[in-house]
């Protein structure tokens, strides 16, 4: 074991060696933790190199020294929050721990820019390469494909989204991957049950399989039937699929775990129990929006899986209170229903599937209109294990029933209460929950400062806040906010008409606070907005539209501060040239500006702004008209870059 | 390079319109002229049609006895029985191309012929008024007209080979005059009594398709090759057996004798045409058009009944089963074979005799390298071919996607290869040679790897871009074959029509102005 350099005798390295600190370091879990460690002194960050498995590279800048640094330890590797990510920039890095990678999972997510060289080089110098995550690199087709098949130990590939891989890269893929375990294909659109058969025939090891919104046929299935360690079948949105090829997945093997078949038009309930019938052990059962009624011989087959079945999603169903006391009478095991748009889910309903269905931790009754009280007084008393409760939109349900849900639920984690009328109260019952996590109230224009002072009080764990619309809303409310929920990430606050930079002010004390959506906030000027850059060094998303006092020295400030700003907003904002160069110049990381009616910024200003964002940008929003005054050529750069522009019309409309 | 084949595929596969596309007819001049084997000139195919082998039997010909239309028919049948009278000399015809003195005695023949046909005709003018004796000559001299064209046909026709042997140079302009002139002259004649029989004109167009037209005259040609094909019997057979990938009756089995077998002469099957106008000479593939060609010489053809499809019906007989025989002997469709297979339509024999006894002259523009004797075949094959785009890593191609893939489902380490369709690699496909294929394709893939791959775009340097698959790649083979397209003359699909311009051109204008000199 190598020994930490000498240093004087004081110092706490020359008691501890490095194989003692990493056994300390592998008892700080936390990630702000480790980062104040690594900060500590140049031994303890060695100490965390070596111990170091996985990176998430927040800025493409840094990635080449924190390779250099990492490379011969690191087993997993996420580029994905580095989308402007090309072919040279990844083999460079790539070059820096060469010969010495371990490298066994690489996430290149919307990373679009690389292509078949690049995989390629990653396919030579990670031997140990097992999971490649591609998903929504849309310029990814059979070459790039080819270039992975190289790989030929891996297990994991995810490929949504990648538009130009066809049947052929696919069966790159198949035949380079023979060990391939999870593959995913989704969105895919070009594969055709040609590939799917090729794929069949040589990746028998398959567990994963997600073929989303292909435009495959039954006779996909009938070789997808020929995997017998399938496991996970999505097949989400595939219209051509009927009975007939649910009926090839009943071939005795009962390997599979979960069937996701919602949104596919042609199956209906014989169908469904073909597949329940072949496979005694399905735990996950998704077959929302498909066939409008539950057929009663479906309801009694689910009784073949009473041991097993925990997540069943209904979404779109006329499902009626005898339905629901079958499933509840079935399925035992359910931990998760999904009930969203089922109109017909009454309280007596959802009272007999509590009853059975002690053990359920997500309920998502969205939309169920006819919901009352009632309902939540069942679910408090029978699910106490409850974590997650979807009620957007069930409009009859007061503070009183959430009165149950937060006395009997002390694990609730989450709970969506948008759209429906809700007061201050609500927010007292639901502050018993001390585990609260994602709190939705949009729309809920009655809640105000008081009810977000109980929320702060106790659920210090709250991650995700929508105040959407809530006009009540005050900065004191914030500041409670602020104060006791401390690792706020997502904090909505749009059209809260009466907050001010003093809220602002606030909340700048979040440090991780990621998301922050100010649409309509009138009052906000620079000065606030300049507190949220220098608190909130985080934010990767912020939604400025509409903010019409914001001027170029808020700019300024999120240029200077906001490093890691992916996405912004600033239509209607009054910010001139001079403040947008500087934003787009100096933010590395922003992928997707919207830039509608800026009306102090002259078409000059655009186009100096837009070049100085050095095709960093992904998606663009703009209005129609510079569409023939910007120069021909620097669109063309834009677009040749990656860049999607979407040109907007809309009328100069100043109130929100 | 892509887009310039396509354009060049369509310019190919475009129906030559020949009167009104001048470049074409001289493309096509130009074809002919490259292709002097084949039997295209002008107008001779008047003369094929009708054979060249009746010279023996009809030198010893009683004029004819005929009382009606069907006449024609009855006649033959004694020119069958003739002919089976005297093998020796037909056969000796057979061997024999072009005989002076044959054709010297044919043509005074044909002459007295002339003189006892104007003898009745006289007759018909001095006793007037008989409506029954009338009649009867009339048939008569229809009949008679009918045989002196046939003959001056097959007898002009003797001369082909030899034409085709000694003329090559000269201009088909003036053989077309010198062809077609006999039948027009013959017409005239008929015309003069025509002049005389007004009223009864419509039944005479009639004849005159007939003999055209694929009904009558057909039967006509068969019955005459009959007789050829029954006196080659004592010729030794040998039995090739062809390959016979037509379609004339497989399948179909008739007892033997329970069909009429017909036999084509090799000159007629080749000819382009089978219909001609008398009266501009213009050939056409159907009777249909050359009824609408008509339309152009006068009133007289544009009656409903002139326009008429000729009814095979009307010959009263209940319909025979005819079948066909390939004139090669020794072939399986020959009707000598032991295990004679018939064909089932003009159209089967002509193909049949195309595919498997002439030579395949039309080459594929985009292989080089089929060939083929009908014009449809080698636009089947045009349609498909270098479609083969699906390609193995082991260099096999497929022209449908999914033996492809039944392909690398089968063979261990076999994968598709991709098109190099990809716009920065296609730059690079200049240089592929196909032939020189390698399978690994990333070990040819060489990364630069070294110190200095830092923000130069450079350092990026893929050594060898051209792996393995972009040899296979459609793009580089469209682009070897069609590189150079452009120097490549009109090939040879167009020479049928080729003729056929020429004299809608030349002969229309020339002939009517011999006939009246």
């Amino acid at each position: 074991m190598e020994r930490a350099p000498q240093q004087s005798s004081d110092s706490i390295l020359a008691t501890l060696s490095v194989d003692l600190l990493i056994q300390i370091l592998d008892r700080v879990a936390d990630s702000r933790d480790r980062k104040s460690w690594r900060q500590v002194c140049r031994g303890f960050l060695h100490a965390e190199a070596l111990r170091r498995r996985s990176l998430r590279v927040l800025r493409l800048e840094a990635l080449q020294g924190l390779l250099r640094r990492y490379a011969a330890c690191l087993e997993r590797l996420d580029l994905s929050a580095c989308p402007s990510l090309d072919d040279h920039a990844l083999a460079a890095a790539l070059a820096a721990g060469a010969g010495l990678w371990r490298l066994r999972s690489i996430n290149l997510s919307r990373a679009s820019g690389v292509g078949w060289r690049g995989l390629a080089a990653l396919a030579k110098v990670c031997p140990h390469l097992e999971a490649v995550d591609l998903s929504h690199c849309v310029g990814v087709g059979d070459r790039e494909a080819a270039s992975l098949a190289a790989a030929a130990g891996l297990r994991d590939l995810w490929l949504d989204k990648c538009l130009g891989l066809t049947d052929v890269g696919l069966a790159k893929v198949a035949v380079g991957c023979p060990a391939l375990e999870m593959l995913g294909i989704k969105w895919c659109l070009e594969i055709s049950d040609i590939g799917i058969e090729l794929l069949a025939k040589k990746c028998q090891n398959l567990r994963v399989l997600d073929i989303s919104y292909l435009k495959i046929t039954n006779r996909s299935l009938q070789f997808v039937s020929s995997l017998r360690k399938l496991e996970d079948l999505s097949m989400v949105g595939c219209s051509h699929i009927n009975d007939e090829g649910l009926q090839f997945l009943n071939n005795g093997s009962n390997s599979l775990q979960s069937v996701d078949v919602s949104r596919c038009e042609n199956v209906t309930s014989s169908g469904i129990i073909s597949v329940i019938e072949g496979h005694k052990y399905l735990q996950d059962l998704n077959i929302g929006d498909c066939f409008p009624e539950l057929a009663p011989l479906f309801l009694s087959k689910l009784n073949y899986l009473r041991d097993s079945l925990t997540v069943l999603k209904l979404d779109g169903f006329q499902v009626f209170a005898p339905s629901l006391k079958i499933i509840g009478l079935n399925c035992r095991n359910l931990v998760e229903i999904g009930l969203s748009k089922c109109k017909w889910v009454t309280d007596e309903g959802v009272s007999e599937l509590v009853a059975g269905c002690v053990n359920l931790t997500t309920i998502d009754l969205t939309c169920c209109h006819l919901l009352t009280n009632k309902a939540l007084v069942a679910i408090g008393d029978k699910c106490k294990n409850l974590t997650c409760l979807q009620l957007e939109s069930c409009k009859l349900i007061t503070d009183n029933g959430l009165d149950c849900i937060g006395t009997c639920c002390s694990n609730l984690e989450e709970i969506d209460l948008t759209d429906c009328t809700m007061t201050n109260a609500a927010m007292k019952y639901l502050s018993r929950c001390s585990e609260l996590t994602v709190l939705k109230l949009g729309l809920c224009d009655k809640v105000s400062d008081e009810g977000l002072v109980h929320i702060a009080s106790n659920c210090k764990k709250l991650r995700v806040l929508d105040l959407y619309r809530c006009f009540e809303v005050t900065d004191d409310g914030l500041a409670a906010i602020a104060t006791g929920c401390k690792r706020i990430k997502n904090l909505n606050l749009c059209y809260c008409t009466r907050i001010t930079d003093l809220g602002l002010k606030h909340l700048s004390c979040l440090e991780d606070l990621h998301d922050l959506e100010l649409r309509g906030v009138h009052c906000v000027t620079s000065l606030g907005i300049t507190a949220i850059a220098n608190g909130c060094q985080h934010l990767t998303e912020l939604d400025l539209k509409h903010c019409h006092l914001v001027d170029d020295a808020g700019l300024f400030a999120l240029g200077q501060y906001t490093k890691n700003l992916r996405q912004a907003n600033l239509s209607y904002c009054q910010v001139s040239s001079m403040g947008l160069c500087n934003l787009l110049g100096s933010l590395k990381c922003l992928q997707d500006v919207k830039l509608v009616h800026l009306t102090q910024v002259p078409v000059e200003g655009f186009e100096s702004a837009l070049r100085a964002s050095g095709g960093r940008l992904k998606k663009l929003k703009l209005l129609t008209g510079l569409r023939h005054l910007l120069s021909p050529g620097l669109i063309q750069m834009l677009q040749a870059r990656g860049c999607r522009i979407r040109w907007v019309d809309k009328p100069l409309n100043l109130v929100p | 390079m892509f887009k310039a084949s396509a354009k060049m595929d369509f310019k190919l596969r475009r129906p030559l319109e020949a009167s009104s596309n001048a470049s074409s007819s001289m493309m096509s001049e130009i074809s002919r002229n490259l292709k002097p084997g084949l039997p295209f000139i002008p107008c001779d195919s008047t003369n094929i049609c009708y054979g060249a082998r009746q010279e023996q039997s009809f030198s010893e010909f009683p004029p004819p006895q005929v009382t009606q239309c069907h006449g024609l028919y009855a006649r033959e049948q004694k020119t069958e029985t003739k002919n089976q009278l005297e093998p020796s000399s037909a056969v000796n015809d057979l061997v024999m191309d072009w005989n002076p003195r044959l054709m010297l005695s044919n043509l005074s023949f044909l002459e007295q012929k002339i003189h006892q046909v104007q003898d009745i005709v006289r007759s018909i003018i001095s006793q007037e008024g008989r409506a029954n004796e009338l009649a009867a000559q009339q048939q008569l001299v229809t009949a008679d007209l009918t045989y002196i064209i046939i003959q001056l046909i097959s007898t002009a026709g003797t001369l082909l080979p030899n034409i085709k042997n000694a003329l090559l140079s000269a201009t088909p302009v003036a053989q077309t005059g010198v062809v077609a002139n006999l039948p027009v002259n013959a017409s005239q004649k008929h015309h003069e009594v025509l002049s005389v029989e007004l009223a009864k004109a419509s039944e005479y167009d009639e004849l005159i398709k007939d003999l055209n037209s694929g009904g009558e005259g057909d039967e006509l040609i068969k019955c005459l090759n009959n007789s050829v094909a029954e006196v080659s019997e004592s010729i030794p057979i040998e039995d090739h057996d062809i390959k016979d990938y037509d379609d004339g009756m497989d399948g179909e089995n008739l007892p033997p004798g329970s069909y009429e077998v017909l036999q084509l002469e090799k000159e007629e099957i080749l000819a382009p045409h089978t219909h001609f106008c008398l009266i501009c000479g213009k050939g056409f593939k159907r009777d249909a058009n050359l009824r609408m060609h008509m339309r152009g010489h006068g009133d007289e053809y544009k009656t409903a009944a002139a326009l008429a499809k000729p009814s095979k019906v009307a010959s009263s007989e209940p319909a025979i089963i005819r079948r066909y025989s390939c004139p090669f002997v020794g072939c399986k469709r020959n009707k000598e074979h032991k295990k004679f297979q018939p064909l089932k339509t003009i159209l089967c024999v002509k193909n049949h005799y195309k595919r498997s006894h002439c030579d395949k002259s039309y080459t594929c523009s985009r292989c080089k390298t089929k060939k083929f004797s009908v014009i449809a075949d080698l636009k089947t094959h045009e349609k498909h071919c270098g479609r083969d785009k699906w390609i193995c890593s082991c260099g096999t191609t497929f022209s449908r996607k999914d033996k492809l893939f039944g392909h690398v489902a089968l063979f261990q380490g076999h994968t598709p290869a991709i098109p190099m369709d990809d716009a920065k690699v296609s730059g690079m496909s200049d240089h592929v040679q196909v032939g020189e294929t390698t399978n690994g394709m990333v070990a040819n893939m060489g990364y630069n790897f070294s110190g200095n791959a830092s923000d130069d775009a450079q350092s990026l340097d893929i050594k060898d871009v051209d792996d393995g698959q972009g040899y296979f790649s459609p793009m580089n083979f469209d682009a070897c074959n069609f590189g150079g397209l452009d120097e490549f003359p009109r090939s040879a699909y167009d020479v049928s029509e080729s003729p056929f311009s020429f004299l809608s051109t030349g002969t229309c204008s020339f002939i009517p102005r011999n006939g009246e000199n």
